[in-house]
């Protein structure tokens, strides 16, 4: 079902639905240096997604896949994917690697395009900016530059339009993941905020003309009723759910400043003790100069106050990132509810 | 010294020790064992120096003999495992081996071993023939001994290069072996001789002394360990084992005498010094026999105690043609008294010797006041028998005990001019002159609290489920007759504390104990006079809730050590609980202030304490009162040690953590079966105290995030049953609990109802009640107004409006119960709603908000406290600029100046993340 929307959606070229849009108008500060300025994805993909998801993905699980493709020009076009399988406990030895080795040769074999470009991954309301997809995004981009991730949100799906949006690292943050430093210091010198973390880029869904055909001839027989998610005036339960992570995320933040709070007052702290410290040593040298006896040697003032370990600051970007995209999910949501409403107050009052 | 002293009247044993010290000391036990100590001493270090050495080396000669007789039979299974003794035994030698080079005999032995062993390998027919197990443990043993050698591989071909260094022992070995085989006693002897002679061509002169020596040790050895307690009392009765060493020194006499000529006859001067020696020594020891016997004349009493354990020297306790009088008596006693608590006083035969006391005290008229002092060591001695303070006295024995308390008593009754008291000295005792007062030292209280504590021990270490237990529980009551008449007599005679002392015993054996007569009378009393003569009789004894105010108010008032204080209230309290007299027992408890300083009481105290609380608990529970009972039941339960809490067992788990003797300790502390609590009724009034509470709370504050547990242990059991894949019909008393729970979070009270009180729930634990009628019929009404409370707290939002009659109708409770729950509720603000009196219903006012204004609410307050710790980490970077803002706490709600003021830090602020 979700796929005819899609469909529909995406006709020809243009850009996909609400998420393209709302990624054209962030890329244009990020992505000027990128390797990569537009995703092209094949239908065919675009279903596969979706039906791995349908038939393993059940609640707050995700599932993943690899993307395979090529890069023409600063187009990245998605041509096939295939799903990773589901972890579970018996097959701990599992080896991905080999996995992916031999699906690729399998489908290399049968003259499919076998090129590694990506991966995908399915989302639980929009909660996916986690330090596991930093990761692994972090060591796909570092080994193919071009590689790029599409989440893909199962539930906004089912409420009528369709969400897959492209994510990359952008440079920035690379640099900071491949130095593994992200001590405060290390994260203001490569002046990243959770703002510059993610590039989104933006996608067109690219479907063969006789594809589009079938497409026009379906739209014309499909009746109104079919789409009736897409107007469904029910809001609470989403809300609510977001609202539920949002404020998980909020205690996780707090909690990591906390902490930081913490550092920050034994490191002022220890500095005045620091302080102290040479400013005595300074006056036992100069009584000592006056009587005539050497100077104190100097020690090492390392030694004697060790510095407190900064607390790691990704995590707090992290949460922050994931709280933004939660803020922005809740807005486009409401906004898109209050125009639902709206419309169905002028339809009630006409009707009257 | 005897734990009696320690517990009891020590006072009186001190001051026997003193009074008499002058007299008996020299008589006592000084004269003969200080010199047999010396003599010892002296043999001692002697020993010490060459045992070490010899016991190895005989170990190793003595296996390797073993060894050399399976090689002659072919018991290949034997000499492996001979083997592989006589290895470790040479690692344990090792110490000595380092010192003296590895023995020579060790070596051969290894030789000769590979050698038989490559012999039998090579002998393809015989190992054919050979069973299956010497043939498995030929090869083993091949195997094992070749790379045993590696190690000794130096000596071993130093050995095979010159075997006629060792040929005269050969020689010897065989000798030996053949003695050895024919006279099986001598072994360790022949052995160590051998080990000796081995060691000869090393030194050959020096060794002869060494030897002797040796051989002295060991006969020394072997009788020291045979006797070695006899030894050091022998001083104090050694009559009769004077006759004994005498056959020893025969024994030992011919011993040597036989081992002579067989070991060796070049060594006739040696064997003269040692006979000599041997015979000294049984001079040495003849001599003081003669030393004793000359002591003993000095007081014939001596032979006697010693000799005691023979019955037939029972009739000798006087001589004969003694007059009997008081002070030969009393010097008798205190002779058998001196004998206590020392090792090797046969107790039980002390015993004996203290009855016969008593009767020939008796057949003489000597008076009351000599056997009360009599009995009265007859019971210390009784208490003694057993030496170990965590072992229980033979149920037998405390029979015995109970008798002679009971006569005892009799006595003291019948002569009310007897005085007693544990500070009367023994110099002011009137034992004889009948004119005055008899005076006697000891106290009567402190045997019975320690009959009393023995009965309780015995109790403890009886199965509960046994006959035997129920035949030892009848004992109570003959020890709640000895203390009731203890307590009479301390009445009449006794101090105050004693009387506090004597109530808190009679009060600890009443407590406990339901009165069902109490209880049948309060029934029948409402319902008028159909009282016949028997319930009159039945009504005679006195209420023991009368019983037990009565003596509680006098410790109360009288007592000034605050522990018997304690323990009475809290007995008291108890009492009250038992018999649902539930305010008096809160008021007392709450009066007593004991909840605040009971963790510095002692273990013992505290567990009656944890029963008390429980029993309150209880209490409340069959009166109704949930919360109360929830309340008192929450610190025993939560903590999920109930069973360790209550002294009624230990828990496994914490049995790595404690050693031993906690664990004894521990043991001792355990309430005996009889006094226990039902521990799943316990869990039951506690569960369903707290489904009470928590269901209707957890209704109402479904969306609340800050809502409390009422109770972890509730919630366990609650998560314990979500988590069950597949949900049968409840089994267990908790599956009933929460299966019950489960209903009425749906406000369905009959379902809840059906899982609460049910066959197997009344066979559980109801039926464990007092009143369980009464009991039940409280739980259903409860169960039915929480259900309702549930009901309202989870669907009002549902309903615009909903009729009262539809309620009382749903819940079948009267319409101005429901009425009353509903006003409360409101009147509470737990239900957001009014009454409308002409049509009975309720109107619901909808002003709860909503899922999502909640869930806003709390988003904003947490929101709240982010930006407050945003703020504070701000200030740091700050410094004290920042402080201007800490002053208002409330900075972010002023959001919009504060941005004026410093726009310029919004970026800044960002940087912060």
């Amino acid at each position: 079902m979700a796929s005819r929307k899609e469909g529909t959606g995406s006709a020809t070229t243009s850009s996909s639905s609400t998420a393209g849009a709302a990624g054209k108008g962030k890329s244009k500060g990020g992505s000027g240096d990128s390797a990569v300025k537009q995703v092209q994805i094949d239908g065919l993909v675009v279903l596969k997604i979706i039906k791995h998801y349908q038939e393993e993905g059940q609640g707050t699980e995700v599932v993943q896949g690899v993307l395979l493709g090529l890069v023409v020009e600063d187009r990245l076009e998605i041509t096939n994917c295939f799903p990773f399988p589901q972890h579970t406990e018996d097959d701990a030895d599992f080896d991905e690697v080999q996995y992916q080795m031999e699906m690729m040769r399998s489908l290399r074999h049968v003259n499919i395009d076998h090129l590694h470009v990506g991966w995908y991954q399915s989302t639980y309301y929009g909660s996916f900016v986690t330090r596991a997809l930093l990761d692994s995004q972090f060591s796909y981009q570092h080994a193919i530059e071009e590689s790029v991730v599409l989440i893909y949100d199962p539930i906004k799906t089912a409420q009528g339009s369709l969400s897959l949006k492209a994510y990359r690292l952008t440079p920035k943050l690379m640099e900071v993941c491949k130095e593994k430093d992200f001590s405060p210091e290390a994260l203001k010198k490569g002046s990243i905020t959770f703002e510059h973390m993610f590039e989104e880029v933006p996608i067109v869904i690219k479907n063969s003309h006789l594809i589009n055909v079938l497409m026009w001839e379906l739209e014309k027989k499909s009746a109104v009723a079919d789409k009736h998610e897409l107007l469904s005036l029910a809001s609470s339960n989403h809300l609510g759910k977001n609202l539920q992570l949002l404020m998980d995320r909020v205690d996780e933040m707090s909690q990591d400043i906390v902490k930081y709070n913490t550092y920050m007052r034994n490191m002022s702290k220890q500095q005045q003790q620091k302080h102290q410290y040479q400013q005595r040593r300074q006056q036992e040298n100069m009584q000592r100069q006056s009587r005539g006896e050497p100077p104190l040697p100097e020690e090492d003032l390392s030694k004697l106050f060790k510095p407190h370990q900064p607390p790691a600051r990704m995590e707090s970007l992290l949460i922050a990132g994931q709280i933004n995209t939660y803020c922005q999910n809740i807005k486009e949501f409401t906004a898109q509810n209050l125009g639902k409403l709206f419309m169905a107050q002028a339809l009630q009052e006409y009707n009257n | 010294m005897s734990r009696f002293f320690t517990t009891g009247s020590d006072s009186e044993s001190e001051s026997s020790l003193s009074g008499e010290e002058l007299v008996t000391k020299p008589v006592g036990g000084n004269y003969g064992k200080q010199p047999l100590l010396l003599s010892e001493d002296e043999e001692d270090t002697k020993r010490v120096v060459r045992s070490a050495k010899d016991k190895r080396f005989e170990e190793l000669t003595n296996l390797i003999r073993t060894i050399r007789n399976a090689m002659k039979i072919r018991d290949v299974t034997k000499c492996l495992e001979e083997f592989e003794l006589l290895g470790k035994a040479y690692g344990k030698a090792k110490s000595i081996v380092d010192k003296e080079g590895v023995p020579r005999f060790y070596i051969r032995i290894l030789a000769d071993l590979e050698d038989y062993l490559n012999e039998l390998w090579e002998d393809k027919e015989g190992k054919k023939k050979m069973n299956k197990n010497n043939a498995k443990a030929l090869s083993t043993l091949r195997q094992k001994i070749r790379k045993y050698n590696r190690d000794f591989e130096s000596h071993i071909t130093n050995y095979k290069q010159n075997p006629e260094q060792s040929a005269d022992e050969d020689a010897e070995k065989n000798e030996e072996d053949s003695e050895a085989s024919s006279d099986e006693d001598e072994d360790e002897d022949g052995v160590s001789a051998a080990a000796f002679l081995k060691k000869k061509s090393e030194a050959p002169s020096g060794d002869s002394r060494k030897f002797l020596k040796k051989m002295e040790d060991e006969d020394e050895d072997s009788e020291d360990s045979e006797d070695d307690e006899e030894w050091d009392t022998s001083s104090t009765s050694s009559n009769s084992d004077s006759e004994e060493e005498e056959g020893k020194q025969t024994v030992l006499a011919s011993r040597f005498l036989k081992k002579a000529p067989a070991t060796e006859e070049e060594k006739k001067a040696a064997e003269k010094k040692r006979e000599d020696k041997a015979k000294k020594k049984h001079d040495r020891k003849s001599k003081r026999l003669d030393e004793e016997e000359e002591d003993n004349e000095g007081g014939e009493w001596e032979r006697v105690r010693g000799g005691a354990p023979l019955v037939k020297e029972k009739p000798k306790m006087f001589a004969k043609g003694t007059e009997i009088t008081h002070a030969v008596v009393i010097k008798k006693l205190n002779e058998i008294l001196q004998a206590r608590g020392k090792k090797g006083t046969d107790r039980a035969a002390q015993i004996e010797l203290l009855q016969l006391l008593v009767q020939i005290a008796s057949e003489n008229n000597l008076g009351e006041g000599v056997t009360v002092k009599i009995k009265f060591n007859i019971i210390a001695s009784l208490y003694d028998y057993n030496p170990n303070l965590a072992t229980y006295m033979k149920p037998e024995m405390w029979q015995k005990c109970l008798d002679c308390i009971n006569e005892l008593m009799d006595i003291l009754f019948a002569n009310p001019n007897i005085f007693i008291g544990e500070n009367i000295l023994e110099e002011s005792e009137n034992l004889s002159n009948a004119d005055q007062p008899l005076r006697v030292r000891g106290c009567i209280l402190t045997l019975v609290e320690r009959m009393d504590e023995e009965f309780t021990k015995i109790m403890q270490n009886t199965d509960p489920h046994s006959q035997e237990y129920v035949e030892h529980l009848k004992d109570e009551a003959a020890v709640c007759a000895i203390i009731d008449r203890v307590q009479r007599y301390l009445e009449e005679k006794g101090t105050t504390e004693e009387v506090c002392r004597v109530y808190l015993r009679r009060i600890l054996h009443t407590y406990y104990k339901f009165d069902y007569k109490a209880h049948q009378r309060q029934l029948t009393l409402p319902e008028g006079a159909s009282k016949s003569d028997q319930d009159q009789a039945e009504n005679e004894g006195e209420d023991s809730a009368l019983l037990m105010e009565r003596l509680c108010k006098y410790i109360y008032a009288k007592d000034r050590t605050d522990r018997i204080r304690t323990c009475a209230i809290l007995c008291h309290i108890y009492h009250h609980a038992l018999h649902s007299r539930w305010y008096q027992a809160r008021d007392l408890m709450l009066m007593s202030h004991l909840q605040d300083n009971i963790q510095h009481a002692d273990p013992p105290v505290q567990i009656l304490y944890n029963r008390t609380m429980v029993q309150l608990g209880i209490c409340a529970f069959r009166q109704g009162l949930t919360k109360d009972a929830h309340n008192a039941l929450l610190d025993i339960q939560s903590s999920g040690r109930a069973k360790e809490l209550l002294g009624q067992g230990l828990l496994l788990r914490s049995l790595q953590e404690r050693n031993q003797e906690q664990e004894k300790v521990e043991r001792r502390r355990q309430v005996p079966f009889h006094l226990h609590i039902n521990l799943e009724l316990l869990e039951c009034v506690y569960l369903v105290s707290a489904m009470l509470l928590e269901i209707p709370y957890m209704a109402a504050h479904e969306s609340d995030a800050r809502r409390r547990m009422i109770s972890k242990q509730f919630h366990h059991q609650l998560r314990v049953g979500e988590r069950q894949p597949l949900l049968g019909p409840p089994e267990s008393m908790r599956e009933h609990v929460v299966a019950a729970s489960k209903a009425m979070k749906m406000g369905d009270w009959k379902t809840c109802h059906s899982f609460i009180i049910n066959e197997k729930m009344n066979g559980k634990v109801w039926d464990l009640f007092p009143e369980a009628d009464k009991v039940r019929s409280m739980l259903v009404r409860k169960i039915q107004e929480e259900s309702l409370r549930t009901y309202l707290f989870t669907y009002s939002s549902v309903y615009d409006s909903i009729s009262m009659e539809t309620l009382s109708d749903m819940f079948e409770l009267d319409l101005p119960t429901v009425h009353s729950i509903i006003s409360k509720m409101i009147i509470n603000e737990e239900l957001m709603a009014s009454l409308d009196q002409p049509t009975q219903t309720v109107v619901m006012h909808r002003t709860e908000p909503t899922a999502q204004q909640n869930l806003a609410l709390q988003l904003a307050e947490k929101l709240g406290s982010l930006v407050e710790n945003n703020e504070r980490v701000f200030d740091h970077k700050q410094g004290t600029y920042g402080g201007y803002f800490r002053d208002q706490k409330d900075g972010y709600r002023k959001n919009e100046g504060y941005m004026r003021r410093g726009g310029y830090r919004q970026q800044q602020s960002q940087t912060a993340y």
